[in-house]
């Protein structure tokens, strides 16, 4: 995998970006609930009990943003590309200022290509990898096999709560100059380059749609 | 000239000298001069060993035989060799007629057996005139010397270390108990305090062998039970010819019996016998406490009943069995605590940090991981 930084202005291996994905998607906020079913597959009943599930989680991680997407995307819509896109322009009602999206954990669920998959935020995405939100969808598989959908996302959103619950536990050991270097080592993993111009225009482009 | 001459005469002179001079050699003595002695220093008995001088003066020395004891002979009529007690005292040496060393592992031979009197008079006093002081009861000299001490100690350490007292008795095989003499009447009399078991053996039979044991120890545990000690005791018995050794070992086999038969009335008493008199002598049932030594020294006396034994079996694996499964229910436990999701405690909060944004995306820089779910399609995707 090649490295990603703050300046390049697109993914070095597939040349995705923001401005690609505004020209695709547009540039406007859209207005997401935490449990957008889109495809209407789930039942109210079903809907009812995640929105409990998450009320909980959102107890339990106060700064923390969980919200699922269920839709039958077109052919040439990529999920991550939808993800990211979500991530960047969607306003999850109910969600307060103590979370934003860069601490959003969004679940997908293609029902037209049956995939499942899992968008992380900045803060989300440092404090979760790829490999616990893998594992998180292959405990969801079960699930999704039998159609549960709602059952299979509230068993991601628990399993990455059980790997945000010890990363929290982690972080509570260190002093405060140990989070630091931590944050700082975080931020080094990227090249040390000028700030990019891009989030800048997206509010730019916010602002331009309200 | 001179001195050669010298010289010359010189060792002509000393060279007759030498062959003049006579040798004092030493010279052989004659064989009557020669000096007996006896081969073996006396530690043996004379012309045991077979040595020419000791056969020369074994003619004029004196003879050992053995005391009271009369001229056995051999099938070929030669006399036979005597390895026990010597004495001066008798009329022919007994070890001169066999000298080729046979018979040597023989043990010593018993004096003549002489007509043993009826237990009668006199000799009916010093068996059954008042109660024995030593625990072995041989007023006839039965035994030997030695075996006798030996049986004494033995029974003596036993008496220390056991409840049960043992008596034996020694009688010849040709005398009987005297009819008014009833022994468990004399047990009761003699032995009314303590457990005792009164032995009364017959020598060299010991399948007459009788077993005289307290009323109280009689009435505790079942006939079967005193039969197989009895058994036990005569199969010991039956083990050697010889009348001490024989008496030796029945002693030994009364003791450990006796010692389980005390364990047995401990444990189990009425409710035992009431059992035991129920089945036969092979279905007796074992003592609670009974250890492997029981089923060493005695293994036919106490027999496991088989429905106990395979109720014992099927309590064992059921145990295993159950043990098996709670070790699986914990497990199961532990497993289903871990992968539960289960999210408690108060709320979780984070340090902040402010991540440098990627792609241009002001809150997310593509992170993303996906799997499928089509079951026709098992191939997952990560970014």
């Amino acid at each position: 995998m090649r490295p990603v930084d703050h300046e390049a202005e697109s993914c070095y291996s597939c040349g995705y970006s923001a401005l690609k994905a505004a020209e695709k998607f547009g540039s406007n906020q859209v207005a997401l609930s935490r449990v957008h079913d889109a495809a209407h597959w789930l039942r109210k009943q079903e809907k009812d009990v995640l929105n409990t599930a998450i009320d909980q989680l959102e107890v339990k991680f106060p700064q923390m943003l969980f919200c699922a997407y269920l839709g039958l995307l077109p052919e040439n819509l990529k999920m991550s590309e939808l993800g990211f896109w979500l991530l960047n322009h969607g306003q999850v009602k109910g969600a307060e200022y103590a979370r934003p999206n860069e601490n959003a954990i969004l679940v997908i669920l293609d029902m037209k290509t049956k995939q499942v998959g899992i968008s992380l935020g900045y803060f989300a995405e440092s404090l979760i990898t790829q490999e616990d939100g893998y594992r998180a969808l292959m405990k969801a598989r079960p699930n999704l096999l039998n159609a549960e959908y709602g059952e299979a996302i509230e068993t991601i959103f628990r399993r990455l709560c059980k790997v945000l619950e010890k990363r929290g536990k982690k972080l509570r050991k260190l002093s405060h100059e140990e989070l630091q270097a931590q944050s700082k080592a975080l931020n080094e993993n990227t090249l040390d380059l000028p700030q990019h111009f891009a989030p800048m225009l997206g509010r730019w482009w916010r602002l331009r749609a309200v | 000239m001179k001195r050669p001459f010298l010289t010359a005469s010189s060792l002509v002179l000393f060279t007759a000298g030498i062959i003049a001079a006579e040798a004092d050699l030493p010279e052989w003595s004659d064989a009557t001069d020669a000096e007996a002695y006896t081969l073996g220093g006396g530690l043996w008995p004379i012309g045991l060993l077979p040595d020419g001088a000791a056969e020369a003066a074994r003619e004029d020395s004196p003879a050992m035989v053995a005391e009271g004891a009369s001229t056995p002979t051999n099938p070929d009529g030669s006399p036979l060799t005597f390895y026990g007690p010597l004495t001066s005292a008798g009329g022919e040496n007994l070890g001169v007629g066999n000298t080729t060393g046979e018979g040597l592992d023989e043990p010593a031979q018993a004096p003549a057996i002489e007509a043993l009197p009826p237990i009668d008079g006199e000799l009916r006093n010093l068996y059954f005139g008042y109660p024995p002081v030593d625990y072995l009861i041989d007023p006839q000299r039965l035994l030997t010397e030695q075996k006798s001490n030996d049986i004494k100690r033995f029974l003596e350490f036993h008496s220390d270390e056991s409840d049960f007292k043992i008596f034996v008795m020694v009688i010849g095989e040709t005398q009987e108990i005297p009819e008014s003499v009833d022994l468990q009447e004399l047990h009761r009399e003699w032995f009314s305090e303590q457990t005792t078991v009164l032995m009364v053996y017959h020598r060299e039979h010991p399948d007459l062998t009788e077993f005289v044991y307290n009323e109280g120890v009689r009435s505790a545990l079942s006939q079967p039970v005193f039969e197989r000690i009895r058994q036990n005791c005569l199969r010991e018995g039956a083990a050697t010819e010889f009348a001490p050794d024989q008496v030796e070992k029945m002693a030994i086999e009364l003791s450990i019996q006796l010692y389980w038969l005390g364990r047995l009335m401990n444990a189990e008493g009425a409710e035992a016998k009431a059992l035991s008199e129920a089945e036969s002598v092979f279905d007796l049932p074992a003592s609670a406490d009974a250890p492997e030594l029981l089923r060493e020294y005695a293994p036919s006396i106490f027999l496991q009943e088989s429905s106990q034994r395979a109720i014992s079996i099927l309590i064992t694996i059921a145990g295993i069995l159950a043990c098996l499964v709670l070790a699986a229910f914990l497990v199961l436990i532990i497993i289903w605590l871990r992968n539960m999701d289960r999210i408690g405690g108060g709320p979780l909060i984070f340090p902040n940090w402010e991540p440098k944004p990627r792609l241009g995306g002001e809150f997310s820089g593509g992170g993303f991981i996906s799997m499928s779910f089509d079951i026709n399609d098992t191939s997952s995707e990560k970014p």
